[in-house]
C-alpha cells in the first residue's frame, strides 16, 4: 500500500551483499523523510520457477526431488510436507521407526540453519569474525549429515510411506560426538550474541513486531515466537515422533523474562531453539523402536497405489522459519497430482515486514530484513523514495552504512577492540 | 485470544450447520494417528456455498481468532475450487485442529470477497490466486501481480487447466538450438 | 591449484556473484568455500560487491524473465579480461527445472561461459578447482 507524494524522489538501495540465506530477489519501496522509513512496499517474483505447474506434469517420486529443490537450506522440509499430503491423501502408513528418523533430520537441518543465519546476521551488523566462526562451527553438523546421508545439502532422504536410509548402531557414537561438541561449543555461541554490548544496541528495540500485529498477519516461526505467539506445528498437532517427545514452545521470556518482539528476541528464540534441537535428537535416539523404514519399498507398487485411491490430504512441518504447508489433490486416475500447492514459510512473512520497518533507520534495514530469516536472495533491488532527491546507491554502500553505524555506536559508548571477539 | 471452552471436532462442525443450515453442503472429519504413543491429531473438511462465505469466516472468528496458511485452488472444469486452509486452538500442546473450508466459484463469474479486512494477513494469498486462476478478488486493497513477471500476456493462468492455461508459454530448456 | 598456473600470481582474483533464480543451495556452498574449512581467501580470492571491481563472475541459477536482463547488465558492467563460471546443473541445462513458462534457458543462451560445474549442488571443493582454472585461462589471455 503506497502513498502517492507531490514530489516522489526515489534511492535504490538492495538489500545484503552476499546473501545465500536469501532464495529471491526482492524489490522493496520505501518512502524516507531524512533518516527514518515512513513507507513501506515489497514487491517479489524475481525468481518465479513454476514449480507447481511442472509439479502436476510429474509422479510423486519425482515431486521429491523437485521440491528439494524449491530452498536449498529448507530442502528438507519441504519433502516431508509433501509425503505427509500424500500419505494422508492416498492413506498410506508410514512405520513407527521412520517417524523417528524423520524427526532426528530435521533437527539436524534445523541445527545447520540456525547457525547459517547467526553468522548472517552477524555480518550484517558488521562482525565478519563472528560469520567466519559460526560457519566454521556449522561445518560439523554438516559432516555428520553427509556421514549418514552421503550429501552436504539436498539430502533426499524422505520417500512416500517412511524414509530411504536407516540408521544403524555404527552411526550412533558419531552422533552422540557431534551433539557433545554442540554442547560444548553452545555457551560460546550465546555468549559471542548475547552477552555483547554492541549487539545489544544495534538489535534491541529495533524492527519491533507486536503480539496483534504479529497474530493479524499471520506470522509464522521465529518470527512470531519472538513475539509472543504461540505458533509451532511440532508442539501444536501430533505428527511423525513429536506427540512422544518432550518438547515445549521457545519464547523469548525464558531466557530473559520478558517479550519484545524486536531483533534481539528473534536472536535470543533461535539460539533457544538450537539447544532444543539438540535434547530432542538425544531424545529420539534413546527411544527409537525398531522395525521398517518404509511401508511399501517397491517404486512401482507404491506408485499404483496412490493412482487408485482418489483424495485430498495436506501436510505441514515446522521448518527453520517456520510452518511449511503442502496441499495435495489425487484423482484416482492418474498417479500424476491433480493439483499441487507448496507454501513456503516466508509468504506468510513478508507482510510483517511493513510494521517492523516503518520508523527504522536506513541503516537498520539489513539487520531488521535479515531478522525474520527470509529464504529470498535480495540480489537487486530496494527502492527507496525519497522527498529530496533521486540518487542509486549499490549493495555495498548500504552494507557499509550498516558497519559505519555500528562502528558511531561502539566509539560512543566506548567499547574498544570489537567487543567480545 | 484467551478460549474458555475448546470445541471439540463434532461440535466445529454443528456450529457451522446451527448458523448456516443448508449452506453448509459437505462436511468430514479425519483423524489420524502417529508416533508409538499414537496420538491423535484432526482435520476438518467444510464445503459451504459462496453466498455465505465472508459471513462463516466472521462466524470463524468469533470462535478464535484463526491462522490463515494458505489458500490453494482447483481447477474442476466448469467451476474453480479455493481452499482456505485455517488452523485453530494452536498454542496448546497437542490441540491444534486444521480446518479447511472451500467454496466453489463458476467460471463464467469468478468473483469472491475479500477477507483482508478481517484477517490482514490474507493480501498475499489473494493476490496470487488473481493472477494464478484468473479469480477476481472484490475489494482487495492492492491487486497489483505478485510472482508473474509484468510483462507475461494478460489472460493466461498457470494453474488453469483449460484453455487459458500456460502452454503456449512454457519451454524446454534441454533443447539443442541450432 | 591446476596445472598452468605461474608461480607468482600477479593479481588477485576478485569475483562477483550473482543468483538468477536458483533454489540457494550453489549460493551457500559458494560462500562455504570462503569459510576458514576451504578458505579460499588464503589464494587471494574474495567477494566484491560490485561489478566493476570484478575479474569472475560467478552465476547461479536457470535465468527467469525477470532476471534476464539485469544478468546482461551485469555482463557488460565487467571490465575485460573476464571469465564466467556456470555453477550448478539449473544454469548448466536446466537440472530439475527442465520445463518451465517463466524461465528463458541454460545461461548460455544469454551469456557466454567458459566454465561449467556440474552437481546440484557441487561440492566446495569442485567450486575451489573452477576458480582455479579461471585463473589459469585469464593468465593466457593476458599473455596473448
Amino acid at each position: 500500500m503506497r502513498r502517492k507524494t507531490t514530489s516522489k524522489t526515489t534511492y535504490t538501495l538492495p538489500i545484503g551483499p552476499i546473501h545465500p540465506a536469501f532464495k529471491e530477489p526482492v524489490m522493496f519501496e520505501f518512502e524516507i523523510d531524512g533518516e527514518k522509513i515512513v513507507d513501506v512496499d515489497v514487491s517479489l517474483g524475481q525468481v518465479h520457477r513454476g514449480i507447481e505447474w511442472a509439479g502436476m506434469q510429474r509422479n510423486p517420486i519425482q515431486i521429491l526431488y523437485l521440491a528439494e529443490r524449491i530452498c536449498g537450506i529448507c530442502s528438507f522440509s519441504h519433502p516431508i510436507a509433501f509425503a505427509r499430503a500424500v500419505e494422508n491423501a492416498a492413506n498410506i502408513e508410514v512405520p513407527e521407526r521412520a517417524e523417528y528418523l524423520r524427526v532426528i533430520h530435521g533437527e539436524l537441518e534445523r541445527i545447520a540453519s540456525h547457525i547459517l543465519w547467526a553468522g548472517v546476521a552477524a555480518h550484517e551488523i558488521g562482525f565478519d569474525s563472528v560469520l567466519y566462526l559460526t560457519w566454521r562451527m556449522r561445518e560439523k553438523v554438516l559432516d555428520l549429515t553427509e556421514y549418514l546421508t552421503g550429501n552436504r545439502v539436498t539430502k533426499a532422504m524422505i520417500t512416500i510411506g517412511g524414509v530411504r536410509r536407516d540408521i544403524t548402531k555404527d552411526n550412533i557414537p558419531k552422533i552422540r560426538e557431534t551433539l557433545e561438541y554442540y554442547k560444548k561449543n553452545f555457551e560460546k555461541l550465546r555468549h559471542v550474541f548475547l552477552d555483547d554490548k554492541t549487539i545489544k544496541l544495534r538489535s534491541k528495540n529495533c524492527g519491533i513486531l507486536t503480539f496483534e500485529d504479529a497474530l493479524k498477519l499471520c506470522a509464522v516461526g521465529p518470527t512470531a515466537r519472538a513475539s509472543g505467539v504461540k505458533k509451532d506445528v511440532r508442539v501444536d498437532q501430533a505428527y511423525a515422533a513429536y506427540g512422544d517427545l518432550d518438547i515445549k514452545h521457545i519464547t523469548p521470556d525464558i531466557l530473559t523474562g520478558e517479550i519484545n518482539g524486536d531483533v534481539y528476541d528473534r536472536i535470543v528464540v533461535r539460539l533457544l531453539e538450537v539447544k532444543q534441537s539438540i535434547d530432542l535428537i538425544e531424545q529420539c535416539i534413546d527411544k527409537m523402536p525398531s522395525g521398517d523404514i518404509v511401508s511399501e519399498p517397491k517404486i512401482p507398487k507404491l506408485l499404483s497405489a496412490i493412482k487408485k485411491n482418489a483424495g485430498e490430504g495436506i501436510g505441514r512441518h515446522e521448518a527453520p522459519r517456520g510452518e511449511v504447508i503442502h496441499y495435495v489433490k489425487l484423482d484416482g486416475e492418474n498417479e500424476k497430482p491433480y493439483t499441487w500447492k507448496a507454501r513456503a514459510p516466508t509468504y506468510n512473512n513478508i507482510l510483517p515486514w511493513i510494521p517492523m520497518l516503518k520508523g527504522e533507520q536506513i541503516a537498520d534495514i539489513p539487520i531488521v530484513a535479515a531478522s525474520t530469516d527470509p529464504c529470498i536472495s535480495c540480489t537487486n533491488r530496494v527502492l527507496i523514495i525519497n522527498k529530496k532527491h533521486r540518487k542509486i546507491m549499490s549493495r555495498e554502500q548500504l552494507h557499509r552504512l550498516s558497519v559505519e553505524k555500528t562502528r558511531r555506536l561502539m566509539k560512543t559508548h566506548h567499547i574498544i577492540g570489537g567487543g567480545t571477539i | 485470544m484467551e478460549e474458555n471452552s475448546r470445541l471439540k471436532p463434532e461440535e466445529i462442525v454443528a456450529y457451522f450447520k446451527e448458523e448456516f443450515k443448508a449452506k453448509v453442503k459437505e462436511s468430514r472429519i479425519e483423524r489420524r494417528v502417529a508416533g508409538v504413543n499414537k496420538n491423535e491429531y484432526v482435520n476438518i473438511w467444510i464445503k459451504i456455498d459462496k453466498s455465505i462465505f465472508k459471513k462463516a469466516v466472521k462466524h470463524l472468528c468469533s470462535l478464535q481468532f484463526p491462522h490463515l496458511a494458505v489458500v490453494s485452488g482447483n481447477d474442476l472444469g466448469k467451476n474453480i475450487e479455493l481452499i482456505y486452509h485455517f488452523s485453530l486452538y494452536y498454542g496448546e500442546r497437542l490441540g491444534e485442529i486444521s480446518l479447511n473450508l472451500s467454496v466453489e466459484i463458476p467460471k463464467s463469474n469468478p468473483t469472491i470477497e475479500t477477507i483482508c479486512d478481517i484477517i490482514p494477513g490474507a493480501l498475499t494469498t489473494e493476490r496470487e490466486k488473481q493472477e494464478m486462476l484468473g479469480v477476481k478478488i472484490s475489494g482487495i486493497p492492492d491487486s497489483r501481480r505478485l510472482f508473474l513477471p509484468d510483462d507475461f500476456p494478460e489472460g493466461i493462468y498457470p494453474w488453469r487447466k483449460d484453455e487459458t492455461g500456460p502452454q503456449k508459454m512454457v519451454r524446454n530448456l534441454n533443447e539443442v538450438r541450432k | 591449484m591446476a596445472k598452468g598456473l605461474s608461480r607468482s600470481f600477479k593479481k588477485a582474483l576478485w569475483v562477483y556473484h550473482i543468483n538468477s533464480g536458483s533454489c540457494n543451495g550453489c549460493d551457500i556452498e559458494i560462500i562455504a568455500a570462503l569459510t576458514p574449512r576451504y578458505d579460499v581467501e588464503r589464494f587471494g580470492i574474495k567477494l566484491v560487491g560490485s561489478p566493476r571491481h570484478a575479474d569472475v563472475l560467478l552465476i547461479t541459477g536457470p535465468v527467469t524473465r525477470q532476471m534476464e536482463d539485469k544478468v546482461k547488465r551485469v555482463y557488460e558492467q565487467i571490465p575485460d579480461p573476464k571469465a564466467v563460471i556456470c555453477v550448478g546443473n539449473c544454469g548448466n541445462t536446466g537440472g530439475v527445472f527442465y520445463e518451465s513458462y517463466n524461465l528463458v534457458g541454460p545461461i548460455d543462451n544469454i551469456i557466454p561461459v567458459d566454465i561449467h560445474v556440474v552437481g546440484c549442488p557441487p561440492r566446495p571443493e569442485a567450486i575451489i578447482d573452477a576458480v582455479a582454472k579461471a585463473w589459469v585461462k585469464l593468465e593466457t589471455m593476458e599473455e596473448k
